[in-house]
């Protein structure tokens, strides 16, 4: 097997292109995932790329690059927008886990009960795409396609998550699991709230993991959720169309279960973006 | 080394060493990471082997590319039924009640999910590893039977390790006749795995016909003579060395296939040879706790009296051999009632064989009666607590036999002051904590028996007064080191640090198993012996030497303490150890100790540990989340060699508990037979944050009968009663009775 280890992001995209070859970050999906299979011909080691890690300002936003970890999430001096993906960061497995996986490798993992993409999905995350035909952005939405699917194209590599600035909005996110800790999801919920001057909602942004094939934002919801005075959010939720949700029966839970759950959920994380005690 | 006993000083006289919470003598190795476990050990010329295993449940082995695994560089052989070696012991006999069959490549049968079907040995893990890979094995698969409606039922007249699978005492249809109210419940719990955190592993190598051994072990003589059975070898032969376990709960008192295909590799290949299983190989070959469903029907008079008593479990086990959880003769020994029936049955299933996992049988069988205690406590309209009192057995319901020593009340009234179970509502759903959770109380019955096993021990007094003493016991990470050193120090009358005390090697006398919670008791009282040998022989000696002080004392009239002989006529008349010895020109001086039981006390008393477990749980009343806040356990244990490794594993035990209460669960996929969780993301046990404010309050026992140091055990008692406490403070925070483990949050919501 060969293992490369570039540190330019130029000769990264050669060795991509080079051959097959599956990029490597963290580790913390891949190796787990290496036990049962035969080994990738070739492994592309991207922590040595200078550029690639760290959360830096950028014009009308943020920047996170691709290889930066949960740890970094956790410690970094971020605005309150960023509080459901910090909280989402902390529930990234253990903290040996949050200080090796990063963040664009959670969502090329694209599994469905990803912890850090409702989060990502509430902060209207864009992803910037490295390749042999030169670089692209979608929107993080279009970015995971599917179950283990992703947009990358032949030979590309998330170089860095965009976040663009939401002025007074704060973030946040729940995950239910059967343990409190080290648990792969129930389901999970994360919002930003954006507030209007008069305490009511000005704009409501909501996501919700481990209920679909991809985690979704809900924009009935969002859009029903505008204007809303705190004390009318429960009567919204409850009457909230949650038919885009498609959760499964599995060992962790039931779709019934989930679904009441999610709604459940829903009404305390927006009440706690909105910056009130839940 | 200076916490306060936090309970007054026993009857029973202590020397300096036993009763002190000493740390772990071991500790600065384990921290140091100093401490070798087997697969620490690196021979010189070692091979490495990796376990192909089925991944079929039921079926045979059509085809494997040995080929292919043989032109991977580094492999070395590749083993398969077609050139395994001959044993001298046929892996499908059955030769003590201990013994199971296994699985050692014997023939190309497929009779569970995980078996081994090759081995493939090579220079590197890594070059194993691949090689077990390429070998990409076909199968004829046939049908899996799992689970309960699949498989093939039978009767048990033998459960657990040869116990009788049916008991009963009095006449239980005229106990129902008689009761005003019948309560009729069932429980079921799943299939449970060990999930000790060090692997099993085994380093082997040969030298002509000598055999020498590293591994975790819980039960070194019994293993040693097993695999001399194995390659007709004199058992003298094997050497076994297993200085400390990762843990055991009873996986590691049990040879399994992949264990003698190791050995049998170092012979073929005339290499010494490791195997480690992956943390997914040890959801197979290696035991668990099989699933039980059981069934109870209680019967209470108008004063909440039981007048009957009938559990009846079927218990899972695998299609060629028995080990069936005898999970309703938990019922046989704790509450008074004139009419019990205990009665088992089987179901084979296409799975490993079971075997004992921490408190086998007695935490399923706890887990439904306590729960169905709390079920007629609640119909009768009382406290569970008072209920338990009204029950309260005063001797062995099934034997008739007094109690060797029997503190339970003091449990119960000590737990529940310190839990504050006083003021508790009757009815469910009554109480909210301040941020709105539901919250709940609940208690059990612990109960654990106090076996004791055979070990013999050796302590040499040296000519500078200090000793080695020797029994080839197993720490399991229990704190044996410690606590059997305390035992053998004041069996000397020597301060712990004039001891040093060998361990875990087939080198030193029979240390007996470390299982069934009587290890301390056992190896422990042996060690006692032969400290209390060494002196009445140094005793002999001084009291003949018109030299010493102490002549002329006699026997009876020397007391040992902290390395002199003391006469106790008169306290100002000493003589150190090695001074006598000196004396007497002697270097070393000998002694040697049994620890087994009296026969006679045993004939005459039911012997027993007994605890009170209290648990309050916090409810998410929209969610459903359950957290446990806070245990209690309360527990009377005969003499406690060292409160704080005795609290330590009493907080395991309840947290096991908690794990079986909320978490562990093994889920078999039907068709494939296949465990889908093996592994510790998927199968889940509690983590630090699920873990509550525990307390666990040894209550001061004096029990004579049980042995000569009144000592039991508190490996596992700890699991029962703690079970139903939650399972019961669960119903007390929703009304909602869940009937089937773990308990899901779903569950609780009526979903």
């Amino acid at each position: 097997m060969l293992f490369h280890r570039p540190e330019t992001l130029e000769n990264a995209i050669g060795i991509m292109q080079a051959g097959p070859v599956r990029p490597l970050a963290g580790g913390t999906d891949l190796y787990p995932g290496l036990r049962d299979g035969p080994p990738p011909a070739a492994l592309i080691d991207l922590s040595r790329i200078a550029g690639l890690r760290g959360i830096t300002r950028e014009d009308g936003g943020w920047r996170i690059g691709a290889t930066t970890t949960w740890t970094d999430i956790v410690r970094a001096d971020l605005p309150a927008l960023f509080d459901g993906l910090r909280a989402a960061a902390r529930e990234v497995g253990s903290v040996q886990i949050q200080n090796a996986g990063t963040v664009a490798g959670n969502i090329c993992n694209a599994s469905p009960a990803a912890d850090g993409v409702p989060a990502l999905l509430t902060l209207d995350a864009e992803v910037s795409l490295a390749g042999p035909g030169g670089s692209r952005r979608l929107p993080l939405g279009d970015f995971i396609t599917g179950v283990r699917r992703t947009a990358l194209g032949e030979g590309e590599i998330v170089t860095a998550l965009h976040v663009p600035d939401a002025p007074g909005g704060r973030g946040a996110f729940v995950k239910l699991g059967a343990r409190r800790y080290l648990v792969i999801s129930i389901a999970m919920v994360s919002a930003v709230v954006i507030p209007a001057q008069d305490g009511t909602i000005g704009e409501a942004r909501i996501a919700v993991g481990a209920c679909s094939a991809v985690a979704r934002r809900l924009p009935g919801l969002e859009a029903a959720l505008a204007g809303c005075a705190p004390e009318g959010i429960a009567t919204v939720v409850a009457a909230a169309d949650l038919s885009a949700l498609t959760p499964i029966d599995d060992v962790r839970g039931s779709a019934g279960y989930r679904l009441d759950a999610v709604r459940e959920i829903l009404g305390r994380v927006i009440v706690a973006a909105l910056g009130r005690e839940g | 080394m200076n916490e306060p006993l936090p309970y007054p000083a026993a009857p029973v006289r202590h020397g300096s060493n036993s009763g002190q919470p000493m740390t772990r003598r071991d500790g600065r190795l384990k921290v140091t990471g100093a401490a070798t476990y087997a697969a620490d050990t690196h021979p010189e010329g070692l091979l490495h082997a990796a376990l192909a295993v089925s991944s079929i449940a039921r079926g045979r082995v059509s085809f494997l590319d040995v080929e292919a695994a043989k032109a991977h560089p580094g492999v070395v052989e590749v083993i398969t039924p077609q050139n395994r070696p001959a044993l001298a012991h046929d892996p499908d006999s059955k030769t003590l009640p201990f013994s199971f069959r296994m699985d050692a490549l014997q023939n190309d049968r497929v009779r569970y999910a995980g078996q081994p079907i090759a081995v493939v040995v090579a220079e590197t893990l890594e070059a194993a590893t691949e090689g077990a890979r390429l070998l990409a094995p076909r199968y004829e698969a046939e049908a899996a039977r799992i689970g309960f409606g699949n498989g093939l039922p039978e009767p048990a007249p033998m459960v657990g390790v040869g116990a009788p699978g049916r008991a009963e005492t009095g006449d239980l249809e005229a106990g129902f006749a008689a009761a005003s109210q019948i309560v009729e419940t069932g429980y079921e719990t799943p299939a449970q795995y060990h999930n000790a955190m060090e692997p099993h592993a085994i380093v082997a190598a040969w030298d002509g016909d000598h055999l020498s051994i590293d591994m975790p072990n819980q039960a070194i003589a019994m293993s040693q003579a097993s695999f001399a059975a194995f390659f007709g070898i004199p058992v003298q032969n094997v050497s076994l060395r297993s200085p400390f376990l990762g843990g055991g709960f009873g996986s590691k008192a049990i040879l399994a296939g992949p264990q003698v295909l190791c050995i049998l590799a170092a012979r073929m290949l005339g290499r010494p040879v490791k195997l480690v299983l992956t943390r997914a190989q040890m959801y197979g070959p290696v035991g668990h706790r099989g699933a039980t469903r059981q069934t109870l029907r209680l019967g209470t008079d108008a004063q909440g009296r039981l007048t009957a008593l009938e559990h009846h479990a079927v218990s899972e086990t695998s299609t060629f051999d028995d080990f069936i959880e005898p999970a309703a003769n938990a019922s046989l020994n704790l509450y008074a009632s004139p009419a019990i029936l205990a009665r088992h049955d089987a179901m084979r299933m296409d799975t490993g064989t079971p075997g004992p996992m921490r408190a086998p049988g007695e935490a399923s069988g706890s887990a439904a009666l306590e729960c169905a205690m709390d079920e007629a406590a609640q119909a009768a309209g009382l406290d569970p607590l008072t209920f338990r009192l009204i029950n309260y057995a005063e001797t062995d319901p099934i034997s008739g036999k007094p109690y060797s020593a029997k503190e339970l009340r003091a449990c119960y009234m000590r737990g529940a002051e310190s839990f504050g179970w006083a003021g508790r509502p009757l009815a469910p759903r009554q109480m909210r904590d301040e941020n709105g959770l539901l919250t709940g109380w609940g208690m059990g019955s612990a109960l654990f028996p106090a076996p004791m096993f055979q070990a013999e021990a050796r302590a040499v007094l040296r000519a500078d007064g200090s000793a080695l003493v020797e029994t080839s016991g197993a720490d399991m990470g229990q704190g044996a080191w410690t606590a059997l050193a305390q035992l053998a120090a004041d069996g000397l009358g020597l301060d712990i640090d004039q001891v040093e005390f060998r361990s875990g090697s087939t080198d030193q006398p029979d240390g007996g198993i470390a299982g069934g919670s009587g290890h301390t008791a056992t190896a422990g009282g042996a060690l006692h012996a032969a400290g209390r040998d060494v002196v009445a022989r140094l005793t002999e000696l001084a009291t003949a030497d018109p030299e010493s002080p102490l002549f002329g004392a006699g026997n009876s009239g020397v007391t040992a303490r902290d390395g002199r002989l003391v006469r106790n006529d008169d306290e100002s008349r000493s003589e150190a150890y090695a001074d006598i010895l000196a004396r007497a020109g002697l270097e070393a001086l000998e002694g040697t100790g049994r620890g087994a039981r009296d026969p006679a006390n045993a004939e005459a008393r039911a012997m027993f540990s007994h605890g009170a477990v209290f648990a309050e749980v916090k409810v998410d009343p929209e969610l459903g989340q359950i957290r446990v806040s806070r245990m209690v356990g309360a527990f009377a244990a005969g003499r406690i060699v060292n409160p704080r490794l005795a609290r330590s594993q009493l907080y395991g035990g309840m947290i096991w508990g908690l794990s079986f209460a909320l978490h562990e669960e093994a889920v078999h996929d039907l068709r494939s037979g296949r465990v889908m969780n093996a592994d510790l993301a998927g199968y889940h046990v509690p983590v630090n944050a699920d873990t509550p404010a525990m307390e666990a309050l040894l209550i001061d026992e004096d029990d004579r009968f049980v042995n000569d140091l009144g000592i039991k055990g508190v490996g596992e008692i700890g699991i029962t009663g703690s079970v139903g406490a939650i399972a019961n403070a669960i119903w007390h925070a929703t009304g909602v009775r869940v009937r089937r483990f773990p308990i899901r949050i779903e569950d609780v919501l009526g979903l």
